[in-house]
């Protein structure tokens, strides 16, 4: 990997990542201010308890959506590679809602929709190339679910938002050279253009579940 | 241009959002006790409470024992109940099982499971 073709990649990139990124914020955060107004602002110290994990949840529901996005330009990958891309978006997207819900809910509400959500996803972005792609996404996603969720209820008190910033901060790094990766890996493959419209509807769903889940969901016997 | 303009509004989003869900963010709750003397001995009940020893903090008086049962909430490795130092390390199996020891020692002194995923602090004054 030189510099100089992530830099390529960067300036061509560009312009279709920020303005996945930005319209999956403008979702999140127009559906979180939704909420707010009409519910949530009444709920008591709300912010302080949940505001720091829905915040993260909403970045990292940004980055996963955009780089699925950039995976669904691509009709096929060599087999090789789409297996990378269902493990690590896999990964990621059931190791961060696990986290996340976790740290508000529990374990098993946690490993549970990280699980859906990695594993969903996972499939998602692995079927482009085959069944190994599609395994490697349930499997990743399975695993990073009842991690994300594990490592929060560990980390509870032991600088849990610490760890939470961390943990995001990880899991961007990796997700940017996953889109290198896929743009590395496709530069010959057959291009498809892509709207905003499953941006906007995935953002929505997971950013809805997580705010339901987080205040009104089901907790562990511990967290009441 | 066009990515300037994302780029800005990503920044502007995220530092707005940021700041107010955020600010004030906490984890757990926090609590003082001071113990009760019956017949001479300071007792304290614990039990959990946002996956944490509640109360998380104890106040006891220097040179009079301390007795710490942890009530039927407690369950899995926060039975397993540690005073570093105090040098008590004592797997508290049910609730009529207790650790004592007498503070000699005045200060903060931290107790915890045997993972360091239940903590608190024992005060001696």
């Amino acid at each position: 990997m030189s510099s100089r073709e992530f830099s390529r990649f960067m300036a061509e990139g560009r312009d279709n990542f920020l303005k996945s990124i930005f319209v999956s914020l403008i979702v999140s955060f127009a559906v979180f201010l939704i909420a707010y107004f009409i519910r949530l602002k009444s709920i008591e110290s709300f912010m302080p308890k949940y505001g720091f994990f829905i915040f993260f949840s909403i970045l990292s529901y940004s980055l996963i959506v955009t780089t699925l996005k950039h995976i669904s330009r691509y009709n096929e990958f060599p087999c090789m590679g789409g297996m990378m891309v269902g493990m690590t978006l896999g990964m990621i997207a059931g190791f961060l809602p696990g986290f996340f819900i976790g740290a508000t809910n529990g374990m098993f509400v946690g490993s549970v929709f990280g699980m859906v959500v990695g594993i969903y996803l996972g499939v998602w972005s692995g079927k482009c190339c085959g069944i190994m792609g599609i395994m490697e996404g349930m499997m990743a996603g399975f695993m990073g679910g009842l991690m994300g969720a594990m490592t929060a209820i560990m980390m509870f008190n032991d600088h849990l938002k610490a760890a939470g910033v961390i943990v995001f901060a990880i899991s961007s790094m990796i997700i940017v050279g996953l889109n290198f990766m896929i743009y590395k890996e496709s530069k010959s493959l057959d291009k498809q253009d892509t709207g905003n419209f499953v941006n906007l509807v995935l953002s929505f769903v997971l950013t809805t579940a997580t705010i339901w889940l987080s205040v009104f969901g089901p907790r562990s016997p511990l967290f009441q | 241009m066009k990515s300037s303009f994302y780029l800005i509004g990503i920044i502007v989003l995220v530092a707005i959002f940021g700041f107010v869900m955020i600010k004030g963010a906490s984890v757990g709750e926090s609590s003082v006790y001071t113990a009760p003397i019956v017949d001479g001995v300071q007792e304290v009940v614990l039990g959990v409470k946002n996956y944490n020893y509640y109360p998380n903090t104890v106040k006891v008086k220097i040179g009079i024992p301390v007795r710490i049962y942890l009530d039927s909430s407690v369950s899995g490795c926060l039975r397993d109940f540690t005073i570093r130092d105090f040098e008590i390390h004592e797997y508290l199996k049910t609730t009529e099982d207790y650790v004592e020891f007498t503070p000699t020692e005045s200060g903060r002194h931290a107790f915890a499971c045997s993972m360091n995923m239940g903590t608190g602090v024992l005060i001696v004054e």
